[in-house]
């Protein structure tokens, strides 16, 4: 009975995983397909010969620098956010300073605020300060997005190492400074790493910020770009499948290198919550 | 942690450690506060502000109090949205949680190969929204070349375009949503089923409980919690999808799959009326309260 019951377990896993796993298979396969294939009757998963022509493609439409703008927009408002987020989540541990719970409280309510109903007040904003597409937008956008999220997985961790770290670290000769960045830091990398991640995921697979806030085709993010790219070659599958392909390689990658502090960051925050 | 930031000595001219403590514990929440601050809390309260206005592509009219919202609720569009966000949110979290639930108790079941089986499942949840659109889309393509219509050809099923069927647009919708967001909960759900003492099973089948009776009995109760997180977080993210619909459909066909948060992108991005745009959105925050709330009366009671 229970031999049965393992059995049926791994059939049910096997075919979520096909369910899971088989629409992106079948994604990269239709990217690198000859034309004639993609619309062979019945379909072919494995094509009788590759093709890179549709990736070309994308790029003699100028796609790659919508893959490198959010590529850069990406990274620069994760690392600054993480990197504001655990000054702030260090200070909310070690230091006392006036209305010091306020402000904790309100960045755990600007965690609450949700992001559709920041859309057209900050659209309003940027286009009065100047902001509105321009490549500093969607850094700043994003960033602020991410730190309240930085600042509460780098103080929980903070709040769990013992001040003794660091008072030992200042009897050999460390500043207070050097001890922070040698001693403490490395100790958070899971924190720091599950924020970033979580960071990336967003400004990566964002679209309607991004949508709304940038008009420019040379400052396009790359989901951006591919609906814009769909709207002109609607019936080219080949490249739109190619597309899909390169958006989705680093989220995925990134999430498969990392899915131990992402699935941490979750369950922790859940089973505490 | 009074105390211990005093240690530095002060500098000459400095009589007292801990304003200098005070002043450096401030000094490092102050650039993150002022980020946060400007671009999400200010916005918010100017996103209210702007919902009494009459504002028109960026022009402001001046104020006119709760006009935008009069017409809102006067509108039938408006309703017939807020109908169609229930049932986006509502048939997601159906499809998704007994899923997610079944998910995380094979999970458990598989051991090391259940932690692969999580791993595989949220790969989706990693994607794009708008790429899980597109991708969705060539699947869904009648034919030829869509791989649903020639699987169904195979059994000889006639192909029908589900995304342009009134009646099948939102099925489908909320299929592919949930494709991409149901393995997220059952992260949670699996921790939560950890956390359940496996001596009350043991109990249990002592006591000869059918496995009905102990899902019923222990699973489900003791899960509420984890149920609970898994709700209110689907709910919010469920009710507030919009890039999936602007991938999938755009809102259509004939309006069907027009959520009150594609409403809000269409008023507001579209039509470029941003003060009954705010308006929808200070709608839809207050829907979303009312739905924590109510999950909150509703699971939270036994909760200690």
């Amino acid at each position: 009975m229970r031999y049965v019951t393992r059995i049926l377990a791994a059939i049910c896993a096997f075919a979520a995983a096909i369910v899971a796993i088989g629409p992106i298979v079948w994604a990269v396969s239709t990217s690198v397909k000859r034309n004639n294939e993609i619309f062979a009757v019945p379909p072919k998963l494995i094509p009788s010969s590759a093709t890179l022509d549709h990736y070309g493609r994308l790029i003699a439409e100028g796609v790659h620098w919508s893959f490198v703008n959010s590529a850069i927009y990406s990274i620069i408002a994760v690392s600054s956010a993480v990197a504001l987020g655990t000054l702030a989540g260090y200070a909310f541990v070690r230091f006392e300073f006036r209305m010091k719970n306020a402000l904790l409280h309100l960045f755990m309510a600007a965690m609450a605020i949700p992001s559709y109903a920041l859309l057209l007040p900050t659209q309003i904003l940027f286009v009065e300060l100047g902001l509105f597409n321009t490549p500093a937008a969607l850094p700043i956008l994003y960033a602020a997005h991410v730190i309240p999220f930085a600042v509460w997985m780098t103080r929980a961790h903070f709040a769990s190492v013992p001040i003794e770290l660091e008072h030992a670290a200042a009897v050999d000769g460390y500043t207070r400074f050097e001890a922070v960045w040698r001693v403490v830091l490395p100790g958070a990398k899971p924190a720091l790493i599950a924020a970033a991640a979580f960071g990336f995921l967003y400004a990566w697979n964002d679209y309607i910020t991004s949508t709304t806030m940038i008009d420019s085709p040379e400052l396009r993010t790359l989901p951006v770009a591919l609906i814009f790219f769909q709207g002109f070659h609607g019936r080219d599958w080949g490249a739109l499948m190619a597309g899909a392909v390169i958006a989705t390689i680093p989220p995925v990658v990134l999430f498969l290198a990392f899915r131990r502090y992402l699935i941490g960051g979750f369950s922790e925050g859940s089973v505490k919550g | 942690m009074n105390a211990q930031t005093t240690r530095q000595r002060p500098a000459a001219g400095e009589s007292d450690p801990a304003a200098a403590a005070r002043r450096a514990g401030l000094a490092l929440v102050v650039p993150a506060l002022g980020v946060v601050v400007a671009v999400n809390v200010l916005p918010a309260f100017f996103g209210f502000y702007s919902s009494l206005r009459a504002i028109f592509f960026f022009g402001d009219d001046g104020f006119i109090g709760w006009r935008n919202y009069a017409e809102l609720f006067a509108d039938p569009a408006t309703w017939a949205a807020i109908r169609r966000s229930m049932i986006f949110t509502f048939g997601s979290l159906g499809l998704a949680v007994p899923l997610a639930t079944l998910a995380a108790m094979g999970i458990r079941k598989l051991g090391a190969w259940g932690r692969l089986l999580l791993t595989v499942l949220l790969v989706p949840w990693a994607m794009s929204p708008i790429v899980v659109a597109l991708l969705w889309k060539w699947i869904l393509l009648p034919s030829p070349g869509g791989l649903l219509a020639s699987i169904l050809a195979h059994f000889g099923i006639e192909p029908i375009n589900l995304l342009s069927h009134p009646d099948f647009a939102m099925p489908t919708v909320i299929a592919v949503g949930v494709w991409r967001t149901f393995a997220f909960a059952a992260i949670i759900l699996t921790a939560g089923l950890g956390q359940i003492p496996a001596d009350l099973y043991r109990a249990a089948s002592v006591d000869g409980l059918t496995a009905i009776e102990r899902f019923r009995r222990i699973t489900f109760p003791l899960l509420s919690p984890s149920l609970l997180i898994v709700l209110s977080v689907l709910t919010i993210s469920y009710f507030n999808e919009v890039q999936i619909i602007i991938g999938l459909t755009a809102g259509g066909p004939i309006h069907s799959t027009t959520t009150l948060g594609y409403q809000l992108f269409e008023v507001g991005f579209v039509e470029l009326n941003q003060g009954k745009g705010n308006a929808i959105a200070i709608v839809m925050f207050l829907i979303n309260l009312f739905l924590i709330v109510g999950y909150v009366r509703l699971l939270g009671g036994g909760r200690k």
